[in-house]
């Protein structure tokens, strides 16, 4: 409650969430202008960033549970509240979202089909994300969870690549089932909590009250783990995901869609563990294993692709695995490691795919084999592929590293030997990251290729930030882990 | 509980028995020298020509419909009739809103042509 | 015998019977004037047939909180009433709007339709507000015999024909299952008023393990579960549903399935509060049955109006595992389900009555392809309702299976919500199915024969409205739900 000193009283949460969802809107109302609806839909992005820098900027150090908080009724017949809260976790995330919705945008801009539609959808999407990561009550998180999906379906249906339908169809049928398991424990949960407690709530910090037996305990836990997993994607959920990545548009919203990854670690961290501690105590060993098993597997299908995309997507999985391995080894040092390493990989990730689609729209493929030399013809895209590809790797100085070192720090100091296994895992990331790049980079050249035009002003424009962000917080990711400290739930 | 279907069950028995000692009866005791007239399904009346699975005209069912309709209402007026004196106005009322559904029918009916025969 | 008079007349309150005797009243006036208007003009039906159900709508809101009981308590115009009462006005407001443009095209603009269409409603709000064994059979035959008609109304066409004349001979036989069970549950107490049967059996608890009220019992569900839908009573709803012109179709899985819903549930709640457990497990079983079979048949339909009918026995299903938790939230969650599956379900057919063209042959998936482009307007409703359908937030469909399940989780049915949440992912299949075509596929057609009345255009809008309110503010009628039952 601090923030309410340095900032002017005003809901900015739900600003946060109707901003886009507004824009979305003016977009759709002025779909006869392309150029129009691209200035709109960049001013929306960009004051929604300006905001949560803003919110950043003025409440990162808070002191109590919620830096901000909103808390308004909304169906008091099932103790339902219209509850929003920002704490460290959440600005981070909100953070991220921004950041990569400006850039989506931008990435968007050469877009032919639809435009106006698509930006549209973007917003949506991005509303929905702020929603899930500043709800604070169960049924209002369930809606914007939900409401995530729609416009994430049609983005990936109606723009996606050639297998686009059955990726999309896909994708929401083993999200929505996931998420229709929580909604189960959901509800079973809340009606137990109002049989202890005389008053029937949905609201997260009541719901924290609950004390259960173990075996239902476990049960619940499982409810909202089974949407967790499939979201974040954990390995025997994750078949969905590759799909969906590879086919998902390239022009802006393939990063994006690494941020539906976020939300699935972002619901355990915020819900499945706080929610259910004895149950998570259990299963901190699963999970571990589930992580390890997900890092390797992934790992290696991500080196037998020859699509440039899904090396990209299995990539994600392996990189999860280890944000989830942070969170397995239950000490301070692991969880910071991990919240850091979520957001850097989507700082880095997003910048790959970005990159990847602007070679396609050059090459016109995504295939391995069909690339290559590339750094003769265009040596800017080339460095700019190298330098996020390195980062994605884990080099010392560049973004990752610091989440990497820090998850591997913390997981030694409870778990030597999960540490000890994890090792290799990053071994194989380097093996398929450097055979991406040479695929890519390196090599003969196909012989019947075009000339390749180099970046573009727009293009660097997209890449710049994101490189001095990739190198900024390689080299000091204090800012970040600060707003993190009085995160409630963490060990 | 039983005894007093008693004298339904004996009443069933007794037709039963009747009705099948009858026809026994009759075809043990009775002549018989078919003849075609005898044979026919009417013994008096109109020869039966053609088959008996004849179409009629629809309208045969629709007057037949409509005259079960007005019919039925015939059969609620008389208890009604009967009670006239005793229920007094209310059953006035009453029967005269049963009157005027029925004549909302009836002028239906009439306007729609169901009651013409061409 | 004097007596006997005073007591009728005492017991007359025709307070309680208002807003159906008004809606009979304009039907009434309407075949007259139906009469002397040239062949062909439907406009003034139309017309004056809304102006009856918003008469009624005014009419039936007056007994809101001010319970109206008349004729030795045969009828009750109470809060129950009074809620589905307005579920039944707005299917049938909302059919009416979106019928006359589509009977026009078929070639079937007979006035004869609205007259029917407000006694069927007539009927359906006989049956939510009977409190008597006889009141319920009669508004029972009252709607059903109007929707017999109704079923075969395209008497031209043998799908129609089919439709009706199945619905009529399945129909009747149900009804004859629905009587025999009142007249065995009247052999037992004594009497067909419901509270007094209640009464009877709780105060002669013998009888509840009797096998005549078992059989009673399970006689009137079986009439009851047959004008539900329910499997494995449901064989005659997808021949009928698909047969049936589809206004008539969007009506009769919203409007007399909710008079059957109000019905049962006052059935059961009133009379066999004493076999709550065994009446309970009975339906557990059928609902599970209900759901699966709705489903899983849906599936595998290319037809979007065969897929629909087979989704409403489905839906039916869901609705009835708020009888099975038969606790407040259980009931008041099935009253808030079937208004808002009046919203969304009418919605889906107003757009399949455009998209279907002359003849209905454009109901395929195919021909929806990339309907979504070319008429974004539709695409989006349809997108909504199909939404709404699925039970995704915000959407009323969303917070009506909500409501539903929390009824079974509390009354401790944590498997059957389990497998209702199951099914309602099963069904996400053959909805989504509908949006890939729409916005998947590329469009094989200009559909330059849609054109976009006025009067249908309303019906989407308010259902979309109707779809939306429900889901995101759905505070209100949720409260309304919940003191709408006893």
């Amino acid at each position: 409650m601090t923030a309410a000193t340095t900032l002017p009283q005003f809901p900015w949460l739900s600003l946060l969430i109707g901003l886009p969802l507004a824009g979305a809107l003016l977009c759709l109302l002025h779909r006869r202008s392309r150029q129009e609806c691209r200035w709109l839909a960049l001013a929306t992005t960009l004051a929604t960033l300006a905001i949560c820098i803003g919110l950043f900027v003025a409440c990162r150090h808070g002191d109590g549970p919620w830096l901000l908080r909103e808390d308004a009724a909304w169906i008091p017949r099932f103790g339902i509240r219209y509850t929003l809260g920002l704490d460290g976790l959440s600005l981070l995330l909100t953070l991220l979202t921004a950041g990569l919705h400006v850039v989506a945008v931008l990435l968007a801009w050469p877009e032919q089909r639809r435009l106006p539609q698509f930006l549209a959808l973007l917003l949506v999407l991005e509303s929905g994300l702020m929603g899930v990561f500043l709800a604070v009550d169960l049924v209002l998180f369930y809606l914007f969870w939900e409401v995530m999906l729609l416009p994430m379906l049609f983005l990936i249906g109606i723009w996606g690549g050639e297998n686009r339908r059955r990726a999309a169809v896909r994708f929401f049928l083993y999200t929505l089932a996931g998420s229709l398991a929580m909604l189960v424990a959901m509800i079973a949960l809340y009606l137990l909590h109002g049989a202890q407690s005389g008053s029937y709530s949905f609201a997260l910090a009541d719901l924290l009250q609950t004390r259960l037996p173990l075996t239902q305990e476990y049960l619940l836990f499982g409810g909202f783990m089974l949407a967790f997993a499939i979201k974040a994607p954990l390995v025997p959920f994750h078949t969905w995901q590759p799909d969906a990545l590879s086919e998902a548009p390239a022009n802006g919203a393939v990063d994006v869609t690494g941020l539906l990854l976020k939300t699935g670690i972002y619901g355990m961290i915020r819900f499945a563990f706080p929610l259910f501690p004895n149950a998570t105590r259990d299963a901190l060993p699963l999970l571990a294993a589930l992580a390890l098993v997900g890092l390797f597997h992934a790992a290696w299908s991500a080196y037998r692709q020859d699509d440039v995309k899904r090396i990209l997507a299995y990539s994600s999985i392996s990189h999860l695995g280890l944000v989830l391995l942070g969170l397995a080894a239950w000490n301070t040092t692991a969880w910071q490691g991990s919240v850091l390493l979520m957001v850097t990989h989507g700082i880095v990730t997003g910048a790959l795919f970005a990159v990847v689609a602007m070679l396609r729209s050059r090459t016109g493929t995504r295939n391995l084999n069909e690339l290559g030399g590339l750094w003769g013809a265009a040596p800017q895209l080339s460095a700019c592929f190298l330098f996020f590809a390195l980062a994605s790797l884990g080099l010392p100085g560049l973004a990752n590293f610091a989440g990497e070192i820090l998850v591997l720090l913390g997981t030694f100091r409870s778990q030597p030997l999960w540490a000890l296994l994890a090792l290799p895992g990053l071994v194989f990331t380097a093996a398929y990251l450097l055979r991406l790049v040479q695929g890519t980079l390196w090599g003969p050249a196909p012989a019947a290729r075009a000339a390749i035009p180099d970046l573009t002003v727009r293009e660097w424009l997209v890449l710049l930030p994101l490189i001095v962000l990739t190198v900024w917080l390689g080299l000091a990711p204090a800012p970040l882990l600060a707003p993190l400290a009085a995160v409630g739930g963490l060990p | 509980m039983l005894d007093s279907y008693l004298p339904i069950i004996t009443l069933i028995v007794v037709a039963l028995g009747f009705a099948t000692g009858s026809i026994i009866f009759s075809r043990l005791v009775g002549q018989k020298k078919p003849s075609e007239v005898k044979l026919a399904p009417y013994e008096c009346g109109m020869p039966p020509v053609g088959s008996a699975r004849e179409r009629f005209s629809v309208k045969f069912y629709i007057i037949a419909m409509l005259f079960i309709v007005f019919d039925i209402e015939v059969v609620f007026m008389y208890p009604w009739a009967v009670m006239f004196k005793r229920l007094g106005m209310f059953g006035f009322v009453e029967m005269g809103v049963f009157i005027l559904i029925l004549l909302v029918g009836y002028v239906y009916v009439w306007k729609k042509g169901a009651l013409e025969w061409e | 015998m004097e007596n006997l008079v005073q007591i009728a007349l005492q017991n007359v309150n025709l307070a309680a019977i208002m807003p159906s005797l008004v809606l009979v009243c304009f039907g009434m006036g309407l075949l007259l004037i139906n009469v002397f208007l040239p062949r062909g003009t439907t406009r003034p039906a139309v017309w004056i047939s809304l102006v009856g159900i918003v008469v009624t709508a005014v009419v039936t809101v007056q007994g809101w909180g001010n319970p109206q009981y008349g004729f030795s308590d045969a009828v009750a115009l109470d809060n129950f009433a009074t809620f589905f009462n307005v579920t039944f006005l707005l299917a049938a407001a909302l059919t009416i709007l979106m019928s006359d443009d589509y009977l026009r095209r078929e070639g079937y603009a007979v006035n004869e339709y609205y007259p029917l269409i407000l006694f069927t409603t007539a009927g359906a709000m006989w049956m939510a507000s009977g409190t008597d064994m006889m009141t319920i059979f009669l508004g029972l035959e009252v709607m059903s015999i109007s929707l017999y008609v109704l079923a075969g109304f395209f008497r031209g066409q043998s799908a129609s024909n089919e439709a009706g004349l199945k619905y009529f001979l399945l129909g009747a036989f149900s009804t004859g299952f629905l009587l025999y069970g009142m007249a065995l549950i009247y052999g037992v107490t004594g009497s067909t008023r419901l509270t007094e049967i209640g009464a009877y059996l709780n105060s002669h608890s013998s009888l509840l393990a009797n096998p005549m009220t078992l059989a009673g019992l399970v006689l009137l569900s079986i009439g009851f579960l047959f004008k539900l839908g329910a499997a494995p009573f449901h064989m005659w709803t997808p021949d009928v549903y698909q047969g049936a012109p589809t206004p008539v179709t969007a009506f009769m899985s919203a409007g007399p399935k909710a008079a059957a819903f109000a019905a049962f549930l006052r059935t059961l709640e009133y009379c066999f509060f004493g076999l709550k457990p065994e009446w309970s497990a009975m339906l557990w079983v059928l609902a599970v049955l209900t759901m699966t079979v709705g489903n899983v048949i849906a599936i595998s339909q290319t037809n979007i109006k065969r897929m629909l009918a087979y989704s409403s026995i489905s839906h039916a299903g869901y609705a009835l595992v708020g009888l099975v938790a038969a606790n407040e939230i259980g009931y008041s969650g099935v009253l808030f389900y079937m208004l808002a599956y009046t919203f969304m379900n009418i919605g889906a057919f107003a757009v399949l009555i455009l998209v279907g063209k002359q003849g209905e042959e454009n109901l395929t998936l195919e021909g929806f392809a990339g309907l979504g482009y070319k008429r974004p307007l539709l695409g989006v409703a349809m997108s909504v309702f199909l939404f709404a359908l699925m039970g995704l937030p915000p959407t009323a469909g969303f917070a009506g299976k909500f409501y539903i399940f929390a009824g079974a989780v509390k009354a401790g049915y944590i498997w059957l919500a389990i497998i209702g949440v199951l099914n309602s992912a099963v069904s996400l299949y053959y909805y989504l199915r509908v949006m890939v075509y729409m916005y998947f596929r590329d469009p094989t057609e200009d559909y330059a024969w849609i054109s976009l009345p006025v009067s249908v255009l309303a019906t989407i809008i308010l259902a979309v409205i109707g779809c939306l309110y429900l889901g995101i503010l759905p505070n209100e009628v949720m409260a309304m739900a919940k003191t709408a039952i006893f």
